[in-house]
């Protein structure tokens, strides 16, 4: 029974992406894809690594519309300071899921 | 008089506290998030709402990233790399560890220390963080960059019990590679 609620939610999920952009209407484990341009499914998104002024590191994602920063963190959950890059600057291919140009 | 416009007061307080928490309960909506794995191999909630994405990162109740063990790079037993009690680390062993800084293709590394559970939680602390300083040290004599440096003492032991061969387990330098 559930199994097939959660492939219910699944397919209607897609579905409501291909139709283009749902702002707003997603529910539940719709939320797991792309509403955007692709669809694809979230687990897929390519990262790059943003400073912060501290110098301390947070993956950044553009993926279109969507945009994602999350902190990169040691094991025991403390910041990731590496020095990859001066602070406010991004370092690797954080737009590689997205063929929207910023106007910004 | 007083006393009584007092009580008054507390219960209508007391009134809003109840109400504002059954109307937190009544708005409640379902808002799945998914994994996302990042190239460390830590997890991070994701939801994407449409136009809007939400990310945080996933941690247990006492603050600890939610890793995959693939990302590890080296975990090198302490009887290895040092004598019981010592921080320093003999010539031959400070050759083979420069050869694997050398060769890891890592961009930087967390290196961390840990020791069995003999001795005190205080004692263990300083000698795993000396341990790790020293493997950190040869780390920077080989030209590679270190990251981050810490010591748990006994309090992330890797293997449960009393058991010579879980002491053993226990007594380690973990080595993460950033790439």
């Amino acid at each position: 029974m559930t199994s097939i609620k959660i492939t219910a939610l699944l397919v209607a999920g897609l579905g409501l992406s291909a139709c283009g952009l749902d702002q707003g209407m997603r529910t539940g484990a719709e939320r797991s894809f792309d509403g955007g341009r692709d669809s694809k499914h979230l687990s897929q998104l390519v990262a790059g690594v943003w400073i912060d002024q501290e110098g301390c590191d947070h993956w950044i994602i553009d993926d279109g519309i969507e945009g994602y920063l999350s902190a990169r963190l040691t094991p025991d959950g403390r910041p990731v300071c590496s020095v990859v890059g001066a602070p406010n600057t991004v370092v690797g291919p954080f737009r590689e899921g997205s063929d929207i140009p910023d106007s910004l | 008089m007083r006393a009584v416009a007092g009580g008054f007061v507390a219960g209508a307080v007391a009134l809003t506290l109840v109400a504002t928490g059954a109307q937190a309960q009544t708005s409640s909506e379902e808002y799945t998030a998914t994994i996302w794995i990042d190239p460390d191999g830590c997890e991070h909630w994701v939801m994407d709402d449409g136009a809007e994405g939400y990310m945080d990162a996933r941690r247990t109740r006492d603050g600890g990233a939610v890793c995959h063990r693939s990302e590890i790079c080296g975990v090198i037993p302490s009887d290895q790399l040092f004598v019981t009690d010592e921080a320093w680390i003999s010539d031959a062993a400070k050759s083979d560890l420069m050869n694997f800084f050398r060769s890891a293709n890592a961009y930087g590394f967390l290196i961390y220390g840990h020791t069995d559970a003999r001795a005190s939680d205080e004692y263990n602390m300083s000698l795993s963080q000396r341990r790790a300083d020293m493997v950190a040290s040869v780390a920077r004599d080989s030209g590679v960059q270190v990251v981050d440096v810490k010591g748990f003492g006994e309090r992330q032991p890797r293997a449960q019990g009393n058991s010579a061969a879980a002491l053993q387990q226990n007594r380690r330098v973990e080595i993460y590679c950033i790439r």
